[in-house]
């Protein structure tokens, strides 16, 4: 059992006079064994402030201002160590690249139980039925980087099931995960429910979810705003949800979807002899004869993760050395070098390709030339994409989603025709999500080609009118 | 909370961190070394960019022990990457020093954390210990990579070079810790990382 | 399918234990690539460097095989190719050669090092040999990094070409800074979720560490070990000015 009682928080270490707002006030939250409960609400909204609370990590690993208490089986939790904790509660984070800590899945699923020094003989045994259960048998023994997301995402779920914690917390954990990838995680979720496990999960997109919660829990700016029983919740409709910031509820893959590569009074964009091959691999990456996309059209591109599409924008970019295609827009022929002037690319990690020291000064150094009005045009494309006030921002302090536009900003600036997007909206809750979907929109209308790979069902439907499939060969 | 002097999971943890990037722009650097004139830069060149992320580092000392930790790794590493037992012994000695000296700033003052820096880059010195103390082996050891090699080195680094790489060390890294400084306050506190 | 994680834990076990290997790696770097020990040491140089190859093949990496034979052959073909060259050439070709023969035998042997050894062997041996955790944990987290700093970097350079920012004449201090910064954050970044990770997961308790890995010393580590410690005592002998042969 999980209880907060009367609990805010505030981040920031205790000796520093911070004037930060409260990440949560006056929160009362009692979750009982073997009940499934859903925090959800907008970005930062505090739901994974919640959790840090559950598991130690607040205020072990996050310093800042408690009040109140949380306890955890009839226990106060903030006077625990994390290893003590460890013990009762799992969590599954939400970035599937950074929660590992050994480099083979094997090792990893024994992680938890070898810090606290079960025997051999009893990890043994626990490894084996885990992976039994899960049906995980192909993914051991495995290099944990040559994984898909959405495998990583399974081990993680493998390790906490292996740890043995009646107590289960999901942060996020199907941001970065395709269509099939989430339904494959729901059926993991659908096992601990069989076996009475008690879990927390904290998320905006909640089909997937939903037949399978108890109750759910909606928080807003640090305090819980409704709270709705399982009979409850089903009575609840679409418009309300979106009034509350949240996702869909309806569960559908971008294969659902049904879209055109091009149509006849599309302008095309000619690809020829795209092919690239990674030397320890059997087949191409990508290998493309022709291929005629529409120029000035927003394209979806979907398929599953590992099918190469992150690696066909990075050829369409440039940015691979190994691939020799060329591709025809607007009469011209462009090849490798010349396209690197011509298109731009919005890294999924957008925090990489962000250099200086301020918003206002990374649009600046986007800009081709000296021109003294230089910074006026600068402020104008901030305003358009509403980052004006945060001129004066340092770039890695923006949010995920705040990072993005702000690439695409740089991307305006500098005059590229081609914007190619790598997964812009996963983790972002529905206004973020339409946001992007309406600035994407808005280039459109201005004349620039849009590439978009996504899993996103809504964005596609928000705003793409032409979609490209991938498939694993 | 805050007295408990022991160090826990996330101090070693952070030590690995930082540990990692100073010793991959060290590597990168010391790949210069290869080229002889750039063998003498490297006590000027791994001070001055290492103090970036050494700087960053510092702001999450809060215990003893961690600084030392550190250099001993280093030392490790250097012995794995074939440079000898020497910079062991020069790291133990470099670690200790920088530890007491940011002990006696109580881990906050930002002069002793520059200072902190400049002694521990004086580790570094030991990658160059085994060409003073035994010339000549040192040449005959590195006889394959040709004579106009050695002839450059030995030219490059007369036996009269050692005080002035040990001080070389320590005055780049006084700069280095000041450049890390610089990004910090640039950088590093204004995206909310120190 | 029956999975048995303790059979196939069997199975994957390395031809040699982690503390093997660490010592073969220390004797390479001291001996072969730092150079120590004058002529009696010449043959024991040449079965030593040969040794990480061998060991490659015991473990089935022939891509690694390949790539270190390559660059070895390479250095060689320089250092024969020079008598034929002149002036700048050849001082190039026997430095190149040099270099390349001598750290090809090193990198075979790092690379053979990492690509067989777990974090969970790693950390094993690393408590056998005493070692204790405030020096296994950063070690281990460093491992761990390396490729992730790898990755970062070179996302980085690919974000620098695309936004057209070079390498150019006076703002190499700004090329550095815009290289360093980024990695530096996202690579913090990454290190701590995945110390939150890990410590919620129990890293740094008080309990005694198991480790589910096999790791052993068996006939194969004895002979290697041997071999070391004759390495060693023939470079002693050496020192105190004995000649063997």
């Amino acid at each position: 059992m999980v209880e907060l009682r009367k609990v805010s928080f505030r981040y920031g270490s205790e000796d520093a006079q911070s004037n930060t707002e409260n990440s949560l006030t006056d929160i009362d939250l009692t979750v009982q064994s073997g009940e499934f409960v859903l925090l959800t609400g907008p970005s930062g909204c505090g739901k994974t402030t919640v959790l840090r609370l559950i598991n130690g990590l607040i205020p072990h690993f996050y310093p800042g201002t408690v009040e109140g208490d949380v306890f955890i089986d009839g226990e106060s939790a903030n006077k625990r160590e994390l290893y003590e904790t460890a013990l009762s509660v799992g969590t599954v984070f939400q970035n599937p690249h950074s929660q590992f800590y050994n480099v083979d899945t094997t090792g990893e699923l024994a992680f938890g139980c070898e810090n606290r020094g079960l025997s051999e003989k009893e990890i043994y045994s626990r490894i084996d039925d885990t992976v039994c259960r899960f049906h995980i048998e192909k993914l051991m023994d495995r290099n944990i980087f040559r994984l898909s997301d959405g495998e990583k995402q399974k081990i993680a779920c493998a390790s906490v099931d292996v740890a043995g914690t009646d107590i289960i917390l999901l942060d996020e954990p199907s941001a970065n995960l395709d269509h099939e990838a989430t339904l494959a995680l729901r059926e993991l979720i659908q096992c601990w429910r069989t076996q009475g496990k008690t879990i927390i999960a904290a998320e905006h997109r909640i089909a997937w979810l939903w037949e399978l919660i108890d109750r759910v829990v909606i928080l807003r700016n640090g305090r819980i705003v409704r709270e709705l029983s399982g009979k409850e919740k089903n009575v609840l409709k679409q418009d309300e949800l979106t009034a509350l910031g949240l996702r869909s509820l309806h569960i559908e893959g971008p294969d659902d979807i049904d879209l055109p590569v091009i149509t006849e009074a599309d302008d095309p964009i000619i690809l020829r002899d795209f092919y690239l091959r990674y030397s320890d691999a059997d087949h191409p990456v990508v290998d493309i004869k022709t291929l005629r996309l529409a120029s000035r059209r927003i394209t979806a591109i979907t398929g599953p993760n590992g099918a190469g599409k992150t690696s066909f924008l990075n050829c369409l970019c440039g940015l691979e050395k190994r691939c020799r295609g060329t591709i025809e827009y607007r009469g011209k022929r462009y090849d490798r070098k010349a396209r690197q002037k011509l298109c731009f690319m919005v890294m999924q990690d957008a925090g990489n390709q962000l250099f200086t020291e301020s918003v206002l000064e990374e649009v600046l150094i986007s800009m081709p030339g000296n021109k003294s009005d230089d910074k006026k045009q600068a402020i104008r494309i901030l305003r358009k994409l509403d980052l004006d006030s945060f001129r004066d921002r340092h770039p890695q302090s923006l949010s995920g989603g705040q990072k993005q536009r702000l690439a695409i900003a740089c991307a305006l600036a500098s005059g590229r025709e081609i914007l190619l997007l790598d997964e812009p909206t996963s983790g972002l809750d529905h206004a973020h999500m339409m946001e992007t979907a309406a600035l994407l929109k808005q280039l459109e209308e201005m004349g620039t080609t849009i590439l978009v790979i996504t899993h996103d069902s809504e964005l596609i439907r928000a705003c793409c009118s032409r979609k490209l499939s991938f498939s694993v060969k | 909370m805050e007295t408990d002097n022991k160090l826990k999971g996330r101090d070693l943890i952070n030590v690995g961190i930082y540990g990692a990037i100073y010793f991959v722009i060290l590597m990168a650097i010391a790949m210069l070394g290869m080229i002889p004139i750039f063998l003498p830069l490297l006590s000027v060149l791994v001070p001055i960019i290492g103090g970036v992320p050494f700087m960053l580092f510092l702001t999450k000392v809060k215990k003893p022990g961690m600084i030392f930790i550190f250099a001993m790794i280093m030392g490790v590493m250097m012995l794995l990457t074939g440079m000898g037992p020497w910079p062991l012994m020069t790291c133990a000695i470099a670690g200790i020093l920088a530890e007491l000296c940011v002990k006696r700033g109580d881990y906050r003052s930002a002069k002793r954390a520059v200072l902190s820096y400049g002694l521990f880059s004086m580790w570094i010195f030991g990658n160059y210990l085994p060409l003073f103390t035994d010339y000549d082996g040192y040449f005959a050891q590195r006889a394959d990579y040709g004579q106009a090699y050695v002839d450059a080195v030995s030219k490059l680094m007369p036996l009269w070079m050692a005080p002035v790489l040990l001080a070389a060390c320590f005055i780049c890294g006084i700069l280095g810790g000041l450049l890390g400084r610089v990004l910090l306050k640039k950088h590093f506190e204004k995206a909310g990382l120190a | 399918m029956d999975y048995s994680s303790e059979q196939s834990q069997q199975k994957r076990r390395g031809f040699l234990d982690p503390r093997t290997k660490l010592a073969v790696t220390l004797v390479l770097a001291v001996f072969v690539m730092g150079g120590l020990g004058g002529d009696q040491l010449r043959y024991i140089k040449g079965v030593l460097s040969a040794l990480p190859f061998l060991l490659l093949l015991t473990e089935r990496q022939w891509r690694r095989f390949v790539r270190g034979a390559a660059m070895l052959a390479a250095g060689y073909g320089l250092l024969l190719a020079m008598p034929y060259l002149s002036g700048i050439l050849n001082y190039l070709a026997l430095f190149c050669g040099g270099i390349l023969t001598r750290f090809a035998v090193t990198v075979v042997m790092g690379e053979y090092l990492i690509a067989t050894t777990s974090v969970s062997e790693f950390i094993s041996a690393m408590e056998r040999l005493r070692v204790p955790q405030s020096l296994t944990i950063p070690m281990s987290v460093m491992f761990r990094l390396f490729p992730t700093i790898g990755a970062e970097w070179r996302s980085i350079r690919k974000a620098m070409l695309m936004r057209g920012i070079r390498l150019g004449g006076t703002k190499t201090g700004q090329m550095l800074e815009y290289q360093l910064v980024p990695m530096m954050t996202s690579t913090v970044r990454i290190g701590e979720e995945l110390s939150a990770s890990a410590l919620t997961r129990g890293l740094g308790g008080s309990t005694r560490r198991t480790n589910i890995c096999l790791i052993g010393l068996r006939i194969q580590d004895y002979v290697l070990l041997a071999g070391c410690l004759f390495t060693v005592i023939v470079w002693l002998l050496e020192l105190c000015g004995m000649k063997l042969w």
